[in-house]
């Protein structure tokens, strides 16, 4: 059986994933980017080898894919994220009925992809200059109130209270904002849910200058917090698909394209 | 020791220690040594910008001066006159930021960056005291600048331009327009206009447009014999070079190829996309876009801006009895054919934009915006539909001069081209 990754060296996480020669998922495996990038993505790669029970030479065809591909010179190409999220994000969506649009939320950025019924890119939009509203954004306000990451989800449904208002999703602005309403008193959960509304509303503006066509799937790690997936479905009256491993989608994008490439170059037919 | 303190006078840095030559430089060399197959007759144009832009060398000119800030200045005229024009618009980051301190800091960087250039001290490139700065009122910033270049020190003559391209009231008011600036220019100069001046005016510029249209051509060859970086230097050495040496270097460029077509040579691989490449005007050493565009494994092979193609694609060839009837046909050419968005409406633009698609055989289009060129960021709405509607792909790219957001531009442009490559090959 020959293997195929793809790895995603993004700005705060490194994901691999592998999928085996009928284009299933054998494996995946997230771990935080750290400063030593390189050596860090070579770790992962050999942490999801070791998992699997895999040997190097098994895998067939590398690509890496995020900020740091070219940075990662094992690889045997590279792509932008942006078309690996698309790969990943059709593949995956095939189990839902095909997706047409997809909202990424990332470490540092947030994008939305559109594609057509063939998973090619016909339009996509990033947010620009800053990381406003985005992983990051998270990171700080779950630090400020003194949360993990992982509890802001939950934390959203609890509150009795309508959302705060967080007027600015400039993550040093809105730090300043969470602490005032602390020490005014008002609810963590209130609170959460105001952050997740207003990275939902600045993310649906953008998906909506990409256009908004048929099932919208939602990946990046922030797609783990329920609370955020709730407020955007609402900011933007619509389901969302949100995949099993939204962390890997991009990673499993990039497999699924070495797979493809690899065959190609073999020039066999593929299903 | 006791310290007393002590101020600090500023100095003008010497050429070579300034940022702005530090900003060229890096630019050059990006340019020249991290692309291969560089065609030897670039030579020219790459030692032209290190001596002009990095040493500080004085563009030449012959007779008075005449600068100009946009490209609806008629030239011939300038020309016809004995004098020398020159192209003021700036493309750098440096002056861009020293601009700011007379236009809003949202305002278009092109336009920030020329007052820049023109307040400062040691000006790259060297321009001098141009005897005339003549500014079209074309768009906003544009003229609210003149003021301030006059402001300056510098003679400015506001050259009115109308807003509406169709309606024959506009027609008649150029042509006005342009008689008043030639009286203008007669003052400036002391001497007249005469029918004979005028016609060997419009050769001189009709033969480096001419050599422009040549190598315009050769880049609707697939695969590429040219890159677009090198086509954009080009064209920005229009700006301030001598004329007559601009035009036999382009010429010796054609020479060239022509023998790399009949060589069969390939200056990208026979698949990258080729992009059509419009919007605001790249300048150098603001080429960040075209760069980030043919690093990628793009090429542009085609562009529909006021640095490149829209300065130099229209040819002047009027001929009347009369120098005052050459006179309005001259502001007819300068009117007509323009493509610029500060027109009420701009079909024409649409339609040469079609047109180079086609001809050019581009896989889709890049559209450059600088934040705060609010013509162009309006524009582009009913160019995208028009180009939505005929299904070709378009990156829409709203930036200004700053370096800080090419990491995340790079990424942008390598899923377009990605993108332009894989619909080609479904088409086949």
């Amino acid at each position: 059986m020959k293997y195929f990754a793809g790895i995603d060296v993004g700005s705060t996480a490194i994901k691999v994933a592998m999928v085996n020669e009928d284009g299933q998922v054998a494996g995946v495996h997230v771990t935080p980017s750290g400063s030593l990038f390189h050596r860090n993505s070579l770790e992962a790669l050999n942490a999801l080898l070791g998992k699997l029970g895999l040997q190097r030479e098994q895998v067939s065809y590398l690509i890496a894919t995020g900020y740091g591909r070219k940075l990662f010179k094992e690889a045997d190409d590279s792509i932008s994220e942006i078309t690996a999220n698309a790969i990943g994000a059709f593949e995956a969506g095939k189990a839902f009925g095909g997706v047409r649009t997809i909202i990424n939320i990332g470490g540092q950025d947030s994008k939305a992809i559109q594609i057509d019924d063939s998973g090619n890119v016909t339009n996509f939009v990033m947010n620009d200059k800053c990381a406003a509203g985005t992983g990051r954004f998270l990171d700080v306000a779950a630090r400020n109130l003194e949360l993990d990451l992982e509890e802001l989800g939950d934390f959203h449904f609890m509150g009795s209270q309508a959302p705060l208002n967080i007027n600015s999703t400039c993550t040093v602005f809105a730090e300043s904002e969470i602490i005032g309403l602390l020490a005014k008193g008002h609810g963590k959960s209130e609170i959460i849910a105001g952050i997740h509304y207003s990275i939902a509303s600045r993310t649906v503006r953008l998906a909506k200058r990409v256009g908004i066509e048929g099932r919208v799937y939602f990946d990046g790690g922030p797609a783990l917090n329920k609370g955020l997936v709730a407020a955007i479905q609402d900011e933007l009256g619509r389901e969302l698909v949100i995949p099993a491993h939204p962390q890997t989608t991009t990673a499993f994008g990039a497999a699924m394209l070495a797979r493809s490439e690899f065959f190609a170059g073999q020039s066999l037919e593929i299903a | 020791m006791e310290n007393n303190g002590k101020v600090i006078p500023i100095h003008a840095e010497p050429y070579g220690r300034s940022r702005q030559a530090g900003e060229a430089q890096d630019v050059l060399s990006h340019l020249v040594e991290d692309f291969e197959d560089n065609p030897a007759s670039m030579q020219y144009f790459y030692d032209l910008f290190r001596r002009v832009y990095c040493h500080g060398e004085e563009v030449p000119h012959r007779g008075m001066l005449v600068g100009t800030t946009c490209i609806q200045a008629p030239e011939e005229l300038i020309y016809a006159f004995g004098a020398t024009p020159m192209r003021l618009c700036n493309g750098s980051y440096h002056y861009d930021q020293k601009g700011a301190d007379f236009m809003p800091s949202k305002s278009c960087s092109l336009v920030k960056a020329t007052l820049g250039m023109l307040s400062a001290e040691t000006q790259i490139p060297k321009v001098g005291k141009p005897d005339m700065i003549v500014n079209p009122t074309t768009c906003d910033q544009k003229k609210k600048s003149s003021a301030m270049i006059g402001g300056m020190g510098y003679k400015v003559y506001d050259l009115e331009f109308p807003n509406v391209k169709e309606s024959e009231a506009s027609r008649v008011y150029w042509q006005r327009s342009v008689r008043q600036f030639a009286a203008e220019l007669r003052t400036l100069t002391g001497r007249k206009l005469t029918r004979k001046n005028l016609k060997a005016a419009m050769e001189k510029t009709g033969r480096a447009q001419a050599a422009f249209r040549t190598l315009h051509n050769f880049r609707r060859k697939s695969p590429s014999l040219l890159l677009g970086k090198d086509a954009f230097l080009v064209t920005n050495a229009y700006f301030f070079d001598d004329i007559e040496r601009w035009t036999l270097a382009v010429e010796k460029l054609n020479e060239e190829l022509a023998q790399r077509e009949k060589a069969g040579f390939k200056a990208v691989q026979s698949k990258a996309p080729r992009v059509l490449f419009t919007g605001s005007p790249p300048i150098f050493p603001n080429l960040k876009l075209p760069l980030l565009i043919e690093e990628a494994g793009g090429v542009v092979v085609a562009d529909e801006t006021c640095s490149a193609n829209r300065m130099l694609y229209d040819m002047t060839a009027v001929d009347e009895w009369l120098v005052n009837d050459m006179v309005d046909s001259l502001a007819d050419k300068y009117l007509k054919p323009c493509t610029c968005p500060i027109f009420t409406k701009n079909e024409d633009r649409k339609r040469r934009l079609l047109a180079l698609m086609r001809d050019f055989n581009a896989d889709g289009v890049v559209y450059q915006a600088f934040a705060g060129c609010q013509v162009y960021e309006m524009e582009y709405r009913s160019v995208a539909e028009e180009f939505n509607r005929m299904g070709i792909p378009m990156l829409y790219v709203e930036t200004d001069y700053s370096p800080d957001d090419k990491g995340q531009l790079s990424t942008r442009i390598e899923a377009f081209l990605e993108s332009l490559k894989n619909r080609k090959k479904q088409r086949a």
